[in-house]
């Protein structure tokens, strides 16, 4: 240890030091479950499992219940994230772009109804989804994903929106773009990386809520998440392991993809006023 | 004309329909649960379903206890990511850039899986127990159903979010102002006091409501790793509401609930108003403050100087 220390120096030292530490805590766990996935036997004091094998992939991806659920949580992503642009978009865009009466009233009630908590507002949206019959539906449970994570379907973008200058549009517009076609050329491009960090926040809300597609979804509609704490409580620790891997897998996917364009200033952009 | 007319109206279509959808699925309900935690089973007007969480003991130290997590969360992160934050900022040196890459991959995972996976290493059976015990030591962390585990896995993912808040906001903290403040000698904690922090105070609140607001309805975490006594307030809602099923006590403790993010929500707003002001005072204290510095200096100089003339002659 001290001859590492001295040949890499005190800052170099120190450098390596926080990064192993970093890489410990953040990626240690997910080396350990994918480890843990793979394992035929996995005993008491052993620290790697003793043999490998795809035992329990098989038998997660054997189970129809499982695999639906699967299913119906990749679906129901895709569909709200979709279904939260074509919805949040405008409204990010205008609160932006224009000036109008009750702005910020606007833009605030979708802080105020993000800091209700979730579940008060499940039971009373439960009464309501009974009356119109949605309860138990697919789209209900879209409804429910959609609003969850509308706030930063908003603010990100609008953030976005923010930073591309009015007069790049203007001048589209003066060389005889129409208004979409000025939209979808010049402004939707620069104001990308806002757009695809709110998508990737909408697509992972959808995939890890739980209570409330529990409640309104039931006894139809059965998600990975709400699966998955069924797992943990019930099951060998490499059952879960293999459930939780393949949840955390479409994330990990679309982040790989999107990595260029995933800035933590658009964050940030769209979280300020 | 009519380009005006139309002017006129487009925001409010184009709001409207997020704003509708957010008004019938979340305004109505919450109205629905605010009228609600003010009445009887029978529909008469109370104030029982708030009195109760004040009564009772078990619920008034889960007040306490959701209160202390989520304070010594923000808190923690706030800090952990400020130092993270910086580093990336300012060293740029091969490990800072792979580390800029890799801190953002956390805050984009699903937490329950995230979670389960801190709860494989960390359980009293788990990694850190296993390992130690192969160097024949019999250890046991205790983290997991305790408010330690809370706490630990909450950072796990608030330290990313709000290092991603903060290090845009350090990204726009321009390098010449520390220069040239370091070039009248300013040492590297009044740099860091009074040029830094002011530029990046307002993130740093954002940063700390967004990740305690986060934290009081917060139920995935709290229902795995958390102790069962007290417990978050969170998990109490669950219990009322599924275990329980009384809706108007849950009601009355969604609205105690809303009431703690509120006062989050209301420091949020007052620091973003404020958000010339801050800029450029703080810019303009910065600027000052360096001048004053380099004037001193220059007296300074000139003194020891003349001095050293003086002795010379």
């Amino acid at each position: 240890m001290k001859r590492l220390y001295y040949t890499l120096g005190k800052n170099k030292f120190w450098e390596y030091l926080l990064c192993a530490a970093f890489l410990l805590i953040f990626y240690g766990p997910l080396v350990n479950m994918v480890l843990v996935s793979f394992a035929e036997k996995y005993e008491y004091p052993n620290v790697v499992p003793a043999t490998y094998g795809f035992k329990w992939w098989n038998y997660v991806f054997s189970n129809g219940k499982l695999v639906e659920s699967i299913l119906v949580s990749l679906a129901l992503a895709v569909v709200v994230t979709l279904l939260s642009l074509v919805v949040c978009l405008p409204a990010a865009y205008a609160l932006a772009r224009y000036d109008f009466k009750g702005r910020s009233l606007v833009r605030l009630s979708f802080l105020f109804t993000n800091a209700f908590p979730k579940m008060g507002i499940y039971t009373a949206m439960a009464v309501i989804f009974y009356k119109i019959g949605l309860m138990g539906t697919f789209f209900g449970v879209v409804l429910v994903h959609i609003v969850n994570t509308m706030m930063f379907m908003v603010w990100i973008p609008s953030g976005s929106f923010r930073t591309v200058h009015i007069q790049q549009e203007e001048s589209a517009r003066d060389v005889g773009a129409s208004a979409l076609r000025t939209f979808f050329m010049i402004t939707l491009p620069m104001a990308k990386p806002g757009i695809i960090v709110a998508a990737l926040y909408t697509f992972l809300g959808s995939m890890e809520e739980a209570q409330g597609s529990l409640l309104i979804g039931l006894p139809n509609v059965h998600t990975m998440p709400s699966e998955l704490y069924g797992i943990i409580m019930s099951f060998p620790d490499t059952a879960g392991a293999v459930f939780a891997i393949v949840l955390l897998v479409p994330s990990v996917v679309l982040m790989i993809v999107f990595r260029k364009y995933l800035s933590a200033s658009a964050l940030s952009n769209g979280l300020k006023m | 004309m009519t380009q005006q007319k139309q002017h006129k109206w487009l925001p409010y279509i184009m709001v409207l329909p997020a704003f509708s959808i957010m008004l019938c699925v979340v305004v109505l309900p919450v109205i629905n649960t605010v009228v609600k935690s003010f009445c009887t089973t029978d529909g008469a007007f109370t104030l029982d379903n708030y009195l109760y969480f004040f009564k009772s003991r078990e619920s008034f130290e889960s007040f306490v206890f959701t209160l202390v997590v989520s304070l010594s969360v923000m808190a923690l992160s706030v800090v952990l990511s400020f130092l993270l934050a910086l580093y990336l900022r300012f060293s740029k040196g091969p490990v800072s850039r792979l580390l800029g890459k890799l801190y953002l991959l956390p805050r984009f995972m699903p937490g329950i899986a995230a979670v389960y996976a801190v709860m494989n290493v960390i359980k009293d059976a788990g990694l850190i127990h296993r390992i130690l015990l192969a160097f024949g030591i019999q250890y046991q962390p205790g983290l997991i159903y305790d408010i330690k585990g809370i706490i630990l896995c909450n950072l796990w993912f608030s330290v990313p979010f709000s290092a991603m808040l903060l290090s845009a906001a350090l990204s726009s903290v321009n390098d010449s102002y520390i220069e040239s403040a370091r070039d009248c000698g300013c040492s590297a904690w009044n740099i860091l006091k009074t040029i830094i922090l002011p530029l990046t105070y307002k993130d740093i609140i954002v940063s700390a409501t967004f990740i305690l607001m986060g934290q009081i309805g917060s139920f995935t975490i709290p229902y795995l790793t958390g102790p069962n006594n007290p417990k978050m307030l969170g998990i109490l809602l669950y219990q009322q509401t599924s275990t329980y099923m009384d809706y108007q006590r849950a009601a009355a403790l969604s609205v105690l609930m809303f009431l703690i993010c509120l006062g989050g929500a209301v420091v949020y707003i007052r620091a973003n108003m404020r958000e010339d002001v801050w800029e450029n005072t703080s810019l303009h204290t910065a600027k000052k403050k360096i001048s004053r510095r380099t004037a001193q200096g220059t007296r300074w100089g000139a003194l020891t100087k003349s001095k050293v003339g003086e002795s010379h002659v």
